[in-house]
């Protein structure tokens, strides 16, 4: 990687890259343990000035370490994979193999995904090309160079291609479509459709991460809580904040149960409060005109669409609170534009979801009542349920799909002599 | 005292603050003396639109500064010209006394505002760009010559862009006379004998022409360079309006455009004007002046936000273009943000004479980039769900 990331011109650069790549995961075995180890010292090496601050980096830290990783391969690849190599089926052999060569398409939003991406690939001994959008060129050649720095032998850096090129340019799309046995591909509807549709190798294995919303809940009993209070709308604050709202685990409306004696007024003040300290924590720095408008154009059609509708806002565009009745999920705006709705009971909303809403953030009080909205969640849809305030947390499954074993392909070997 | 009759001894008390500052030359006040009358005006016509909607009022009481404390326009609740194109359309008037809605110019697929108009407010617009239109082109009527077909000249209950402009400048006309025809497939083409005889008619007379800027480029000026023909009319004001994009999608610019009109009908290149103007703004209209800057009549205003803080930016920064009027009472379209960028060139003494507030318009700020993994807009439109 002299070129951390390259400016692809034309088709053969991204053929001849790929060749080369899948000679190296072809004939050189790469651990998942000599994976873990060389992840260790990248973690460690993410600590630096310049890039600590890039949004994410402290959740990639922790996704690098052992303890992180190494229960997500027991998992999906069983108790042997750390050390590849050959196990015993009865009386055959299992073992997994890299696919090859895996593409990833991450989105341009989230700061840190050709990252998360590309690692999957990595663990399953894969090499990658990564089309890194030209949004997040700087900000994933700063996280590259701490991998070079971490991984002095190359064992890692020689198995990943990063490339930037148009994503208008059908002939470097199609040619990196051809180049991969895998591909791993991140974003909104259009951006997912378009990828999806290029000329992939019949074999090839592609995981899709389209794009979804995600819901927060709480019951009365957590809500009403005036002394968890505070705690609770600092948990959301810190989900509405990650990734500017703009990710598929992004909360975009808020659930509050309907109880007797809770005001959600109150609740709406305290979590202003958690907003504007948030705020101070992590400004806005710049915003696209057109993100001004629809937050704005969300403000006003909230107020003037119901009467009964309340909102809190500043004279900037730092944060909104749209404050409301029912079990909608209202249009996104995204932005740290966040709907409260009350709704006379969780499982109703629960159970009106579509199959858009990715993940579920909970604070409820009492865990039999938890499972239930849990298993209704699950039903209608929802791939992750998790606690309020960790709703960013990367994982494996995502989106229901297991993140390293898709791309691995398990070789069984029946002995021709017993 | 009933809330009616109090809303009507409101509205004729801001009919008569209106009317002066529509009876004040439009250009001539100091910027001083123009903010005080319109930050008091402003702030009564928010109480009063408050009184009237239940809507309004919820909105304006989120806001948050208290519009009776703002010691400034910008510090006024205003509102994102988006929301006008909510069905139906935002009111401060009964039903019955809408005697007119104006739609946008929507581009396809797009939803159009609409704005509905009284009686009052309907008549206040047309003295509003009377009042504008003259500073520009002077007060005599002479023959008016549409670039444009004969169905958007009549009038109609739900009157377009297109026809609420021509129709707003048929006040200056002798007679009117369009030049377009719609052709065997319904498609507008130019009526060249119509156009060569107007042209003899009215030679080196004074004549206001008004059309579209892609129409008057399409069907006009092209149309007349392929054949080779100039229609000798030296005296034209040639006003056209309607933006840009599309002329820019076939690489003519504004020079290109500028000189091209200006040889087929044989005027200097200063007398076509490009204005702008937007329907939730009726009754107020940009001109270009001399020097190429938009000028703010002593009835309106024009701030400049940052996207980011949405404070006023200083003269020379750019940022969102907020539009204020104190025209209309039968839609609350005083203080609208709208979605174009723009640029405060000063505050007074443009070099063409005219006092206030100068500016430039930039550029529409492009819609949001579809793009990543919690963007949801495309799969909702299609399956035409709010979820």
């Amino acid at each position: 990687m002299s070129e951390l990331i390259q400016r692809i011109a034309s088709a053969d650069e991204i053929t001849f890259a790929a060749q080369r790549l899948r000679k190296t995961a072809l004939e050189k075995d790469l651990t998942p343990r000599a994976v873990l180890d060389v992840f260790e010292q990248w973690a460690a090496a993410l600590d630096g000035r310049g890039v600590r601050e890039i949004p994410g980096v402290a959740f990639l830290r922790l996704w690098l370490r052992r303890g992180t990783l190494e229960p997500i391969l027991l998992r999906e690849l069983g108790p042997e994979s750390l050390q590849s190599g050959w196990r015993d089926d009865g009386r055959a052999r299992l073992r997994a193999f890299p696919l090859g060569v895996v593409g990833h398409w991450p989105a341009g939003n989230i700061e840190i995904q050709p990252i998360l991406s590309l690692t999957c690939a990595l663990l399953g001994g894969n090499s990658c090309v990564v089309r890194v959008p030209s949004g997040l060129i700087e900000s994933t050649r700063r996280v590259m160079e701490t991998l070079q720095e971490a991984d002095r032998s190359g064992e890692l850096t020689s198995r990943i291609f990063l490339a930037s090129f148009d994503h208008s340019r059908a002939d470097l799309q199609e040619a990196m479509a051809k180049s991969v046995d895998g591909a791993m591909i991140w974003g909104g509807e259009d951006a997912v459709s378009r990828v999806r549709a290029l000329p992939f190798p019949h074999w090839a294995r592609v995981l899709v991460f389209g794009p979804r919303l995600s819901v927060a809940a709480m019951d009365a009993g957590v809500w009403g809580e005036r002394s968890e209070r505070a705690a609770w709308c600092r948990r959301v604050a810190r989900d509405v904040w990650q990734f500017e709202q703009q990710a598929c685990s992004s909360p975009q409306t808020l659930f509050l149960e309907h109880g007797a004696g809770c005001d959600a007024a109150e609740f709406v003040e305290d979590l202003k409060a958690a907003f504007q300290e948030e705020n101070r924590a992590h400004p806005r720095l710049e915003i696209e005109p057109a993100l001004t408008s629809a937050i704005c154009q969300a403000r006003a059609a909230w107020l003037l669409d119901d009467v009964a509708n309340r909102a809190c806002f500043p004279q900037s565009t730092d944060w909104t609170i749209l404050q409301g009745k029912g079990t909608d999920i209202p249009e996104p705006t995204q932005g740290r534009t966040l709907s409260v709705l009350v709704a006379a009971d969780l499982l109703q909303a629960i159970s009106q979801f579509d199959g858009t809403v990715q993940t579920l953030g909970l604070a409820v009080k009492d865990a039999r009542r938890e499972e239930i909205l849990a298993e209704a969640a699950g039903r209608h849809g929802v791939d992750r349920v998790v606690r309020l305030g960790q709703m960013h947390v990367f994982g494996s499954p995502w989106d229901g799909t297991d993140l390293v074993r898709p791309l691995v392909r398990e070789v069984r070997h029946a002995r021709s002599q017993d | 005292m009933s809330q009616l009759a109090d809303l009507q001894l409101q509205l004729a008390d801001l009919e008569q603050s209106i009317g002066m500052l529509l009876d004040t030359p439009p250009y001539a006040m100091a910027p001083g003396q123009r903010n005080d009358s319109l930050l008091a005006l402003f702030k009564r016509e928010l109480e009063y639109a408050s009184e009237c909607s239940p809507q309004f009022s919820n909105y304006v009481r989120h806001w948050p500064v208290s519009f009776a404390a703002a010691d400034k326009i910008a510090d006024l609740p205003y509102l994102p010209v988006s929301v006008f194109k909510a069905n139906p359309p935002l009111s401060l008037v009964p039903a019955s006394e809408i005697k007119r809605t104006l739609t946008s110019s929507s581009t396809s697929g797009q939803v159009p505002s609409r704005v509905v108009l009284d009686a009052a407010t309907s008549r206040r617009l047309t003295k509003g760009v009377i009042a504008i239109i003259r500073d520009f082109v002077g007060a005599a009527r002479r023959p008016y010559l549409v670039i444009d077909t004969q169905e958007n000249l009549g009038r109609q209950s739900e009157l377009g862009a297109r026809g609420a402009a021509i129709q707003a400048l048929g006040l200056f006309a002798t007679e009117i006379v369009s030049c377009l025809h719609p052709d065997s497939q319904g498609e507008p083409g130019l009526d060249l004998e119509k156009l060569l005889a107007c042209a003899a008619k009215w030679k080196e007379a004074e004549v206001l022409v008004y059309g579209f800027t892609y129409v008057i480029w399409t069907q006009l000026v092209q149309p007349l360079k392929r054949k080779g023909l100039a229609l000798g009319m030296p005296n034209v004001h040639v006003l056209h309006s309607g933006g840009w994009k599309r002329l820019e999608q076939q690489a003519v610019t504004k020079d290109v455009f500028v000189r091209d009109v200006a040889s087929v009908f044989s005027c200097s290149a200063d007398r076509v004007i490009d204005y702008y103007g937007m329907v939730e703004n009726v009754g107020v209209v940009y001109p270009d002046c001399a020097r190429g800057y938009k000028h703010v009549p002593a009835f309106a205003d024009v701030i400049v936000r940052d996207p980011l803080t949405l404070a006023p930016v200083q003269a020379g920064q750019q940022g969102l273009v907020q539009v204020c009027s104190v025209l209309p009472t039968s839609f609350p379209g005083f203080l609208l943000l709208t979605d174009d960028m723009g640029e405060i060139i000063g505050y007074d003494g443009c070099g063409c004479g005219r006092r206030g507030t100068h500016f430039r318009f930039l550029r529409r700020v492009p819609k949001v980039e579809v793009r990543g993994c919690g963007n949801l807009e495309t799969t909702r439109q299609r399956r035409g769900s709010g979820a």
